[in-house]
Formats: structure tokens, sequence, C-alpha cells
């Protein structure tokens, strides 16, 4: 083992090579177990699943139009928590007022993109490989970033936290991206036996040459899985929350993710769900639960980062994959939409309201229209936030949208 | 693509295996067949199949047997599971089944389904309809296609599943309309938004009384609709029909199919095409198909060996049944959920990708924990007795000749020698069988199919 560290510590740019299929066994071991910096800037990605109703969560609790269209589901302008004389928050997101008022967090309106398609698993994928050409979406806006990224770290570059089919966002050319459902899940249980350890660990690294690409996958999956169990057991032992987490899936999720940064874990990227957004019907007391679990957690872990002093190298950016139609349905509902908005958080963002609401009297189909492409956001994060070639990414260039602080490098 | 099928010829894939001196019908070939048409065999089984011909095993696989004893047992069994109205619950009672049915394709077919026409219990949440469903999609599992669809879409878990229960006439509900078309029958691309809205009109008034299906004529539109250049007053049966007249519907199921059945992955259209005209010409009977693919030499040949991810249920009975092990199903249901598997709970109406998908770090150590708990569990049993008597009992002793006969059992293709050298190792230092299955249980090769 000291050897094999020796030798990456020696010659770390092979740590590039951390996952190639071609990569002997025994240095893709050696590259995930290779020790952690903690200086890198981190990105949280909560992925809001089923489509958000953006028109729900800043209404325009003004306007005609809304309050006409949504007899039903319209929110009052005695209910919001207002951000303007125009816009207010749903009434259940608290949190997100606070974050709001200490300048941590920024709702960039109207996003989406032209020719929305309205199917769940079409526009996630859109949304995750930022490709609306259907035959070029094998690999994610952040799975290609991760293939970019310089090869200063033996930790997993990526987390995904839960136990859903982890998101196409992450698939890679080259890393393995791992998932946890809890961290218990991230440790083999050998029954304290030392033999059996090292026998699982050995005929791992076995060379198996690459005549069959599922079978090259799978072992570099198992080595990084047996590395991360190592790493996840050592990294969450000296962290203690500095503020209560409401009591939630998301807010756990998050809360362990804290955990993970303050241990100095290394991971650039981490990303988790929240599910339950697909509001066709009976929407209001639903979609109230799922905003209040979002921007509880969200303010909590913000809070958290804060006061262990990393909320300065950490964005959080919230966004779902299509918006809802502005007119309910007959079911106390609504329908697969279009544009909606995004959240952004940290320390470091521009807070407030960035571009305008779209507008209600001039719809595409029943839809809000977007006029923020979401990759502007994406081109935005991957250029500034994390010194990306942004282009090369997304396959062209994106005009960034002003979201960050001007200070940021 | 998988470019490994790109140069396949059709003729040749399709063409019935006969088992000759190159390609012997033998314990490794009749596993394969197990594992990929069912859950997995034990010894027994496996020695029972190679007595007779592969086209005799298909054959029963396809039409099943007999079995009104288990038949009445499971009824009873998943009645009672119902009635307490927690869909988690029937998640156990049909791991009970996978695990025992003497009908193991059958069974297949239906988790298939499960997967074809995803229903979640986290949205529909009663157990009773959610049980009707899986025994509607058991009783059509190698049915006839069309009488599948149309049951479905009358099908009131589903009509509550993508609601539509509230699909009025002065407000079409597109949920469903847009799920037979994009993931039930055709596929993306096959059709347009104004099919879709059309379609939707079909199905009008198709709702959920008192956990019946009824058609609400006050809510249904009974004007003309345009679907795929057809105009007709068209009812939802007449709807479901328009649908599967389109040529794309063989070939969508087809493509299903073969990721099912034999690699994952895409195949090449030449490749899909003699099964779609096969199953276009069967009237949409899908056993015929069945039949093809499962006695096909593309089916047995190296190609294919290996070439798909196992899903955590496979692993998981899988284990089991080579074994012939009794474990506590509620666990194993549990665990399969983390592993990303939640029978009677699919993450969402596209079911389960598979493939890659149940691959990551968290499902690689879960599924090593996972056998660990199994085989070392205190409660679990094989063939009714502990672990070293049972292997004992199949002339398991010696570790080398038992380690090789734990890989036949279970492992489709190779593994390194420095691998088995290490498992060796392991097996030789007394009383280790189970800590031979768990390391066997996370080795690469393991979590193939």
């Amino acid at each position: 083992m000291k050897t094999r560290r020796g030798f990456l510590t020696a010659s770390s740019s092979l740590a590039l090579l951390s996952f190639a299929e071609s990569t002997p066994a025994f240095l893709m071991r050696a590259a995930a177990a290779s020790a952690a910096s903690n200086a890198g800037r981190v990105l949280v990605v909560v992925q809001l699943s089923g489509g958000n109703d953006g028109l729900n969560t800043i209404v325009p609790y003004r306007n005609e139009i809304y309050r006409r269209a949504r007899p039903s589901l319209a929110i009052g302008a005695d209910q919001v928590l207002k951000i303007d004389g125009e816009l207010g928050f749903h009434p259940a997101m608290r949190g997100f007022a606070d974050q709001l008022e200490q300048g941590r967090l920024s709702l960039i309106q109207g996003v989406g993109y032209a020719n929305p398609n309205r199917s769940h698993f079409e526009s996630m994928d859109i949304w995750h490989s930022a490709r609306t050409n259907h035959s070029s979406r094998s690999l994610g806006w952040l799975g290609r970033m991760l293939d970019e990224l310089p090869p200063d770290s033996g930790d997993a570059p990526a987390l995904h936290f839960g136990d859903e089919t982890q998101p196409l966002a992450l698939a890679t050319l080259r890393t393995p991206v791992s998932s946890v459902g809890s961290l218990e899940r991230f440790r083999l249980d050998v029954g304290g036996r030392a033999a059996l350890r090292r026998a699982i660990q050995e005929s791992a690294e076995s060379d198996r040459g690459s005549s069959n690409d599922l079978l090259s996958f799978v072992q570099a999956s198992t080595i990084n899985a047996l590395a991360a169990s190592e790493r996840v057991d050592a990294a969450v032992k000296s962290y203690r929350a500095a503020v209560d987490y409401p009591k939630s899936g998301l807010a756990e999720k998050l809360q362990r993710i804290a955990q993970l940064i303050d241990a100095g874990f290394n991971t650039r990227i981490f990303y988790v769900s929240l599910d339950g957004f697909d509001t066709h019907a009976t929407q209001a007391a639903a979609h109230a639960g799922l905003l209040e679990q979002l921007s509880g957690a969200v303010s909590a872990f913000l809070n958290d980062l804060h006061a262990h002093q990393h909320l300065d190298r950490v964005l959080l950016m919230a966004f779902s994959e299509f918006g809802r139609r502005v007119a309910e349905n007959a079911s106390q509902g609504t329908d697969h939409g279009a544009a909606a908005p995004m959240f952004v958080a940290g320390s470091r963002v521009r807070t407030g309201l960035i571009g305008h609401h779209p507008r209600l009297d001039d719809l595409d189909d029943g839809d809000p229209k977007f006029h923020t492409d979401f990759r502007r956001v994406y081109a935005t994060i991957l250029a500034r936030w994390f010194q990306q070639p942004a282009g090369e990414i997304l396959g062209q260039h994106y005009e960034p949208v002003d979201f960050l602080n001007s200070n940021i490098g | 693509m998988n470019s490994r099928f790109q140069e396949i010829d059709p003729s040749w894939a399709w063409r019935r295996y006969e088992p000759g001196p190159e390609s012997p019908w033998n314990k490794r070939r009749a596993a394969h067949l197990f594992r990929r048409a069912g859950f997995g065999a034990d010894a027994a089984a496996l020695n029972e199949a190679i007595s007779g011909s592969p086209g005799e095993l298909i054959e029963r696989l396809v039409v099943g047997v007999d079995a009104p004893d288990f038949t009445d047992q499971m009824n009873q069994m998943m009645r009672t599971l119902a009635a307490g109205n927690n869909p988690r619950n029937l998640a156990s009672g049909w791991l009970y089944r996978m695990r025992y049915t003497p009908n193991p394709l059958h069974e297949k077919m239906t988790l298939f389904w499960h997967g074809h026409f995803a229903t979640s219990g986290a949205k529909v949440e009663k157990a009773e309809l959610l049980l009707n469903q899986n025994e509607l999609l058991r009783r059509h599992a190698i049915g006839d296609f069309g009488q599948l669809v149309l049951a479905i879409a009358r099908d009131p878990a589903m009509l509550l599943y993508l609601d539509s229960a509230t699909n009025r006439k002065s407000h079409p509900n597109e949920n469903f309309a847009r799920e037979l078309l994009e993931l039930f029958c055709l596929g993306l691309g096959a059709y347009t938004e104004r099919d879709i809205q059309e379609l939707a009109r079909c199905f009008t008034g198709w709702e959920v009384n008192q956990g019946e299906f009824r058609f609400n004529r006050f809510q249904a539109d009974f004007g003309v609709k345009s679907i795929f250049g057809k105009r007709g007053n068209f009812t939802g049966e007449d709807g479901v029909r328009v649908v599967l007249e389109q040529p794309a519907t063989s070939r969508f199921l087809v493509r299903k199919l073969l990721r099912f059945f034999v690699a994952d992955g895409d195949f090449p259209d030449p490749l899909i095409e003699p099964l779609a005209a096969q199953f276009r010409a069967d009237g949409l009977q899908l056993a015929g198909v069945i039949r093809t693919i499962l006695g096909s030499e593309l089916f047995y040949s190296d190609r294919v060996a290996g070439r798909k991810v196992r899903s955590p249920v496979e692993f998981g009975i899988g284990l089991l049944r080579g074994l012939d092990a009794t474990v506590n199903l509620n666990m194993l249901a549990e665990e399969l959920g983390a592993l990303g598997q939640s029978l009677i709970f699919p993450p969402n109406v596209k079911g389960w990708d598979g493939g890659k998908s149940w691959i990551n770090s968290a499902t690689i150590l879960g599924r090593g924990n996972l056998a660990r708990r199994l085989v070392t569990n205190s409660e679990t049993r094989f063939g009714g007795r502990k672990l070293p008597e049972y292997l004992a009992g199949q002339g398991v002793v010696e570790p080398e000749a038992g380690l090789n006969w734990l890989l036949e059992q279970f492992i489709a293709i190779p593994i390194p020698e420095s691998s088995h050298a290490r498992l060796l190792e392991l097996a030789q230092r007394g009383d280790a069988w189970a800590d031979v299955l768990h390391a066997m249980a996370v080795l690469p090769e393991f979590q193939l199919s």
C-alpha cells in the first residue's frame, strides 16, 4: 500500500488517468485512495423532479391573469412572502425568504429553452445533457466537466446522494460517479475478517483485459466503491452540525454533504433530488410541503456551512425539468409546462431577482415563454465558478448570466 | 448503439440453436437460460435441464406448467397481504413467488411488464388495486399484447397513477395518452404532440369508481378526433387500436424484449426487423417472439454471455434459487429497494432503466453486504439446512471443486486466474464457504448475467 500511495504522490499527474478503462487496476485504486485537500470550490445541485410549478413558487401575486387562470390554486397578496411589489415567495418558503434577506440567494427568472419538450424524461435529459439534439445525449453537462477536471483529486470528484437512479447529468466518459443512499451504505461489511477484505480487494483488481466494456465498467465501479468505503469511514468522524436541520429527506442528505465538506472531502459536485413536483391533481398541499422541505433544508445547509466557514466555496443550484401550465386543470392541479425560475445560493451570489418575470399575456401554447436559456446558467457556473472551458463542455458559447459576485475570479 | 451487434447476420442470429460439439447443451448454457428467462436455478434443476433438450425446456417455460396448489397458496397469501393495505407488503409476497414459482418465465415477464407499465404504490397507495394490476400483468404475461394494453388502459391502478381518472371532456389530462405513445407502445419520435392531445380526448370519461373501472359518459368527449391521420368518433378502445396498428409498435416492443433477454444497450434495425415481422404476423402474440429469442443461436453465443447487468432482483433471487435458500423476504424486499429496485414502487413511469444504471459505489457495496447478510444470517436455510451441510449434500467439500461448482452455477463468464486464486485461498481456510460466497458476489463478473 505504501509504495502505491508514494508512487502516486510522486507523480500526481497519473491521477488524470484514474479511472480510464485502460488504466491498470492498481493505479485506479491508488488514485482513488490518495489524500484529499479541501481548498476547491464545490457545487451542490438540487434537482426538483417532476416539473416544479414556478408560478406558485415565485408568485406574481398582483397579476390578474394569474388569478383568473388559477381559481383554486392562486396565492394571494396577503399570503405570499413578498420579494417586491409584484412578486412574492410561496408562503411555505420562509427559509428562502430568510436567505434572500441575508444576501445569499439569487432568483433567476424565466429559464428554459427553445421548443420546450413536455415529456419528463426528454426534458430532464435535455437539462442533464445540455443538448437538445437527441443523438448527443450520452454524457451529462457535469460529467463532461468532470472529464475536464485537473488531476489533483483522489476523492470521488462527484457524489450522488440518493437511492434513485443516478442522474444523466453526472454521466462521464471515464469516471464512474458514486451514488450513496446513506453513509452506512458506503461501508463494506466483512464481519471483521481481514482475509476476506483482502480477497475482495485483490479479486476486484485482477487484470481483465478490455474486450467486454460492461465488465470494465463494473470493475472500475467496484474498485471505486472499495476505495470510497475507506474514505467515507475516515471523513465523517470530526463533524458536528452547527444548526438544527429540519426533519426531512432532503435536509438529511444536505447535512451529510455538509459533513463531508467539513471533513475535507475533496468532492467537487454533490447531487441530490427532491421528487414529487408532478402535481397534476390536488396540487396545493403537496406543493406547499415540497417547497417547505426545499427551502427549510437549503436554508439550514447554508447556515451550517456558514458557521463552519465553508460557504465561500460552496454554490448551490436548484432546477426542475420544466415549469407548469399557467392555467390549472380540472383536478386542482397543473399540467406540464415550460419556463420556470432557477435558484442559486451561497455567499458569493448576487442576491435578488435576476431577469424579469415571464409575461402572462404572451404565452407559448399556454406556458410562460423563457428568456434565459438554462445553458447560460450552466456556462456561468462552469466558466466563473469552476474556471472550466464552458463552450467546449456545452458544445457552443452561451452568454453568462450575472448572478455571481464580480470578485470571485 | 451496441456496435457488437452491428455486424451480425440476422438470419444466423435468429436461427434455431442446435446443440453440437462446438456448442453443447451443458450446465453453463442451461444456467444462462434460467438466468435470463427466470431467476436462476439450483444444481438439481440444471441437471434435469441438460438431461433433456433446450427446445423442450423452452417450451415448458413458455407454455408453463399447471401448479394449482402453488397458485392457490399464492392467491391466498397475496390477498391476505393486500388486506393490510400496505403496498410494501406486496413486494415481499411477490419475491416469495419469484423464489418458488414453477413458472419462472411467466414471473420474469410479469416483472418485465411491471417495469413497462410502471405503476407505483407511492401514488396509488391502495394495495388491492396494485395487486389486481400485478395479477393482470401475470395473466397476460406471455399472451396478446393488444389485449394487455387494453386491459392496462382500464386498470384502476394505472388510471389513478397517470391521472386518467381526472381526464375530463372540459380539461383533458394528457398524462396517460402521452405515456401510452412514448413508453408503452411506440417510443419517442413516432407521434406528434397533436396525436397526444387527440388521443387524450378518446380516454375522457374513463374513471375509477369504488376501485373499479367505470365509463362516465358525462365526462366523455364524443367528438371527432384525428390520430395518426385517421379521423373518427374514436372511443378509448378505438384509440388503443389505432396506436397498436402503427408499425412502430412491434419494433418498439421487440427492441425492449431484446434488451430484457439478450443484452443491455440497443440493437441495430436489421436484427430487430425479422422479430418485429414475426410479432406482427402473430397478431402481437408474445409467445412466438419469446420462443424465437430464447431458442436462437445468438442467445447461446459468447456475444451475449455477461452482456447484461444483473438487476437487484436477479441478484437476490438468483442467490436464493441457486442455493435453494430460505430467508426473511421482508428484509430482502427492503434491501433490494436500497439497491435501486423497489418492487411495486418503480422510480417513475418509465420503470427501471437497467443496465449500467444499476451499478454505482453504493449498490456495489450494498450487493456485497446483502450477500453477506443472506448467507450468514442465522435464520437462513439452504435446502432446509445450514450452508456447509447443504453444500456437502451437493458433493461440495473439497475447496477447488467446490469453488468451481459455485462459479459454474452463478457466473456467466470466466473470472481472471488471480481472482480465482484469491477465492481458492479463502475456500482453503476451512469453514469459509460463507466468505467465499460473499467474495464471489462482489466480483465484477457476478454483477453480469
